[in-house]
C-alpha cells in the first residue's frame, strides 16, 4: 500500500515556497506584458516600455537590456508554471533563486547609488526605495530556503519509491 | 527788543505750520518721490516697452495647455511627448544634450513626433524657476531652442554663479535680449510656467526629468534619464501602432 509524504517543516516550507515565489513570478511576467492595463497595449509597446526601466538600472549595454526586456516577462511566467509543476524542481528552483538574486543585487546597487528610477518589478510606476531592497531580500531568503530544502529532500528516498518493509 | 521778539514768534509760527502742513498731506504725496526714485534705479519696463505676448495654450492629440511656443513639431503627429525638466537638474541636460537633441532630429522634423517642453522648476535648485522665465520669454521671441541650449550647456557655470541672464544674452543680439529682459521683468509668462507645473503635478512628476508619452489615448509616463537608442525603441513601437 502507498504511504503519503512525511509532513515535516521542510516539506512545508517548500510548498509555501513554490506557492509564492510561483504566484510572484507569473503575476510579474504578465503584468509586464500588458503594463497592468485593460485593454492591454500592443506587446511591443509594453516590452519597450520595460525596456526603458531595465536601461534605467544603468548595468546593461542598450543590447543587453533589450534582449532582457524581450525574454524576462515569458521566462518569469515559465518558471513560476514549471515551479507550480514541480517536474524537475531543484534545476527550477535554483535557477529563480539565481534570477532573485540577480534582481537583489541590481536593487542594492540602484539603491546605494541613490538612482531615483522605478523599479519596474511589476511595470507600474513604483519608485525604488528601502522598502523595495527589503521586498527583494525576502524573496531571496526564501528562495534560498526553498532551493536548499529542495535538495535536502531529494537526498532522501520518496516514500512512495521505498522498498516496502514487511 | 520787542521788534526781535516778533521775529522769533512768526518764525516758529511759519516753521509751526509748515510742520503741521506736512503732517496732514496723504501719505501717497509723501511717498511720491521716494517711489520715483525706486523705479528710476529698478528701470522697471513701462507696459508699452514690453513686447506683445500670447498666454494662449492650444490643445494637441488631446494633451492640453501647450504653449506653442515651447512644442515642436507636426500637430498631426500620431505620438505626443512631452518632457518636463528643470534647467538646473544635471539628469535634464544629459536627457537634453543626448536624446532630446537626436529625437528633434529624427522624430519631431520630421513629423513622426509632437515634442511639448515643459517646466517643472524645483524648489531645491536656487537658479531654475529665473532659468525657466528666461527660456520661456526667448521661446515667446522665437529663440527657444538656442537658449534652451545654451542654459543647459552652460550649467555649471550659471549653476555657480546665478548669472542666468548673461548666458542667455550671449546668444542672443541686444535687441532680442532687451525684448527677453522686457518680458520676464513683467512676469507675464508667469502662469505658464505655473501652469506646466501644477500639470505635471497630476501624473504625478516626482522627480525630473520625466517624459510622457502619449500615443492611441494611453499615456506612458517614465521618469529618469534615457539613451537615445532606448528612448528610440520605444518611439519606434508607438509611432507603428495602427
Amino acid at each position: 500500500m502507498m504511504q503519503s509524504a512525511p509532513f515535516n517543516y521542510r516539506r512545508v516550507i517548500i510548498w509555501i515556497s513554490r506557492l509564492v515565489l510561483a504566484g510572484i513570478f507569473i503575476y510579474a511576467g504578465y503584468a509586464k506584458i500588458t503594463m497592468g492595463r485593460s485593454p492591454r497595449p500592443p506587446l511591443g509597446v509594453a516590452l519597450g516600455f520595460f525596456e526603458m526601466q531595465v536601461s534605467s538600472y544603468q548595468i546593461l549595454s542598450h543590447q543587453a537590456s533589450r534582449f532582457v526586456a524581450h525574454t524576462l516577462p515569458f521566462a518569469e511566467i515559465a518558471l513560476g508554471l514549471l515551479l507550480l509543476i514541480g517536474w524537475q524542481l531543484r534545476v527550477w528552483a535554483t535557477l529563480i533563486t539565481l534570477i532573485i538574486a540577480g534582481f537583489f543585487a541590481s536593487v542594492v546597487r540602484a539603491y546605494s547609488m541613490g538612482l531615483q528610477i522605478n523599479c519596474g518589478c511589476f511595470a507600474k510606476p513604483e519608485p525604488l526605495d528601502g522598502m523595495t531592497v527589503v521586498r527583494d531580500g525576502a524573496l531571496l531568503l526564501l528562495a534560498v530556503l526553498m532551493t536548499v530544502f529542495v535538495f535536502m529532500e531529494a537526498r532522501k528516498p520518496h516514500p512512495w519509491n521505498a522498498t516496502p518493509t514487511l | 527788543m520787542i521788534p526781535r521778539l516778533r521775529l522769533v514768534l512768526a518764525s516758529v509760527l511759519t516753521l509751526a505750520a509748515f510742520g503741521m502742513l506736512l503732517l496732514a498731506a496723504p501719505p501717497e504725496q509723501k511717498s511720491a518721490q521716494t517711489k520715483t526714485s525706486a523705479a528710476k534705479s529698478t528701470a522697471t519696463p513701462k507696459p508699452a516697452d514690453v513686447p506683445a505676448v500670447s498666454t494662449a495654450t492650444i490643445t494637441v492629440n488631446g494633451v492640453t495647455d501647450i504653449d506653442p511656443t515651447k512644442a515642436f513639431g507636426s500637430k498631426s503627429a500620431a505620438v505626443v511627448v512631452e518632457i518636463f525638466s528643470d534647467f538646473q537638474c544635471p539628469a535634464c541636460k544629459q536627457l537634453f544634450t543626448n536624446t532630446t537633441q537626436r529625437v528633434m532630429e529624427n522624430y519631431v522634423n520630421t513629423g513622426k513626433i509632437y515634442l511639448v517642453h515643459r517646466d517643472f522648476p524645483l524648489p531645491m535648485h536656487a537658479y531654475s524657476r529665473v532659468a525657466a522665465s528666461y527660456s520661456r520669454a526667448a521661446a515667446h521671441i522665437g529663440k527657444c531652442e538656442p537658449v534652451e541650449l545654451a542654459l543647459f550647456q552652460n550649467q555649471e557655470k550659471w549653476e555657480a554663479n546665478g548669472d542666468i541672464k548673461g548666458t542667455v544674452a550671449a546668444v542672443l543680439s541686444p535687441a532680442e535680449m532687451k525684448k527677453v529682459q522686457a518680458i520676464v521683468d513683467a512676469k507675464t509668462l508667469e502662469p505658464l510656467i505655473e501652469k506646466d507645473k501644477q500639470l505635471g503635478q497630476t501624473f504625478p512628476v516626482t522627480q525630473t526629468p520625466t517624459t510622457v508619452f502619449h500615443a492611441k489615448g494611453a499615456t506612458y509616463p517614465y521618469a529618469g534619464t534615457l539613451s537615445y537608442e532606448v528612448m528610440k525603441d520605444f518611439l519606434d513601437q508607438l509611432v507603428a501602432q495602427k
